[in-house]
């Protein structure tokens, strides 16, 4: 969005409270949807449901093609319609909720930070192996064993990042090493390489049953090795 | 420890010792894990592939790309990060991660697509270094593979236009120097007392940007605000990459003194026992009075008379 323009957004933004009948928009699970937009799908859920602002999940074969910028997933809310999550909290924020304003400068430095290590790893990865399948796979999977090591030893023994507060940060990780331990991909190793940090595993549990079971979502849960 | 270890690079101007951000981060990181680099700078006559510029040679092999450089020379025992924690560590790589997807694109918009500071002075500077015809060829394509990355990252919809791309981007840049800037607040370092890694990539990326004279300089401008950030680069551009007359830079330049002052001290001592052990010898009625030579303090030839001295 060019500057003017995001300007106005958050302006009308913060003129209406969040209605109850806010919808998000992502394409049908099972086969079509891609594990990286899955992931990108469960990282804004998971932020909303942290921020405590229902929204409703509608899966839609042609949701990329009902997105504005072409991505999803995307939130209709209200009568503005926003996609993907660094916009989503931005909204969420001109609306008055935020999860990162109880951090310190270096904290949200920080947060900043991680969250463009888990794009540049994790996310590079999931795309990676949804549609190249050979040998080279080894150093995609090198660069997420890393970016897992420093989330794991980030997180140590906090129930979140940023300690009893989830951010967005939680919510992206989620969101990715979730898709990466729930779906099935032709091979395991991805999932394996997440498996190996049993802080990660029990901070996705965490999450998942905090903020989604109890309201009945997530078909799959993580299996426990 | 084994063979020599060379680094071919791009060059120095404006003060700096590269003004090339890769290459720069590999010789910071070098000084800062006391590696012994030869520095190859590259000039006309050099007959390598600059397209992968830095590239590190021992005698078995030949390593580009600086996270691979830096590997390499911590896998030789030049570690720089030895005292990090865990998590300092993992911190490492979010920041870098920081950097290159918000910072680069700006900073390669700067040097090579922005038309005013390309003409002007980017490509004059590279073509100088490159050898006739490549020199017409090379710097438009450099150019275009910066544009290429810039829009491969970010001219996704709705930003279908390069000028909305380049907004964006700069505005992260923007964003991402605060940040950093937030982060290193009154430390000398981004980790304690001592450079590490992060500060190698930080200066790399920031020095060029800072000290490089453009004519369209709004990234310049913004980086010149944060005050402790060019206060960074300042600090190691002294303290490591001065070269004082003998090639030794200031912070070397400090144990040569540190060592002839210990060593000017015990010539001293000594030349104090051995006017004792005179007067004691000239007291004793047996032996005629002979006159032992005294020991003037002059630098450089006192350093080899002590030496032989001292020496068993």
């Amino acid at each position: 969005m060019s500057l003017v323009a995001e300007a106005f957004v958050s302006q009308i933004a913060a003129a209406e409270p969040w209605p109850e009948n806010a919808t998000l928009y992502q394409q049908l699970k099972g086969e079509q949807i891609l594990v990286s937009d899955n992931a990108a799908s469960l990282a804004v859920q998971a932020f909303l449901q942290m921020c405590n602002l229902p929204i409703k999940v509608v899966c839609r074969a042609n949701a990329e093609y009902m997105s504005p910028s072409g991505k999803v997933p995307f939130i209709h809310v209200g009568n503005q319609v926003v996609s993907e999550l660094g916009p989503i909290v931005q909204f969420v924020k001109a609306k008055g909720h935020s999860l990162s304003d109880g951090l310190d400068e270096v904290q949200k430095a920080e947060m900043k930070a991680y969250m463009e290590l888990v794009n540049n790893m994790l996310l590079t990865a999931e795309l990676y192996l949804q549609w190249c399948d050979e040998a080279t796979v080894g150093e995609v999977l090198e660069d997420v064993d890393q970016c897992c090591q420093a989330l794991s030893q980030r997180l140590g023994t906090q129930p979140y990042f940023f300690n009893k507060q989830p951010t967005e940060l939680d919510a992206l990780v989620f969101g990715h090493l979730y898709t990466i331990l729930t779906t099935q991909l032709t091979n395991d190793e991805l999932s394996e390489k997440v498996k190996n940090y049993s802080n990660l595993l029990a901070f996705c549990r965490r999450i998942e049953q905090h903020y989604f079971e109890d309201r009945g979502k997530g078909s799959s849960s993580i299996k426990s090795s | 420890m084994a063979a020599p270890l060379e680094l071919s690079c791009w060059g120095g101007g404006w003060g700096l010792p590269s003004v090339h951000s890769e290459s720069l981060v590999v010789m910071a990181y070098a000084k800062f894990s006391g590696a012994p680099l030869k520095v190859n700078v590259i000039d006309k006559t050099w007959r390598g592939s600059r397209g992968d510029v830095p590239i590190l040679t021992t005698e078995d092999n030949i390593v580009s790309q600086p996270a691979k450089i830096l590997n390499f020379l911590r896998k030789q025992k030049y570690n720089a990060d030895y005292e990090l924690s865990a998590k300092q560590g993992a911190d490492t790589l979010a920041y870098i991660a920081l950097i290159e997807e918000k910072l680069l694109p700006a900073v390669l918009h700067t040097f090579w697509v922005e038309s005013d500071n390309y003409f002007s002075v980017t490509k004059p500077w590279f073509a100088s270094r490159i050898p006739f015809p490549l020199s017409l060829i090379l710097p438009g394509r450099i150019s275009k593979g910066a544009l290429n990355r810039i829009l491969l990252t970010r001219g996704e919809p709705p930003l279908y236009h390069l000028r909305e791309v380049e907004a964006q981007i700069y505005r992260d840049a923007k964003e991402c120097l605060n940040l950093l800037s937030n982060r290193l607040g009154t430390s000398q370092f981004f980790f304690g007392d001592t450079p590490s890694t992060l500060d190698a990539y930080v200066f790399g990326f920031l020095a060029p940007l800072y000290k490089v004279r453009f004519p369209k300089v709004q990234l310049q401008e913004h980086l010149k605000q944060l005050s402790n950030l060019c206060r960074f680069c300042d600090d190691i551009l002294n303290s490591y990459f001065r070269l004082s007359l003998g090639g030794i830079s200031p912070a070397g330049q400090e144990t040569v003194d540190a060592n002839l002052q210990k060593l000017t001290q015990l010539v001293n001592k000594e030349s104090n026992l051995i006017e004792k052990m005179d007067d004691n010898l000239r007291q004793s009625p047996q032996l005629p009075p002979r006159k032992l030579p005294t020991l003037k303090l002059t630098p450089a030839e006192e350093e080899s008379n002590s030496l032989q001295r001292l020496s068993p």
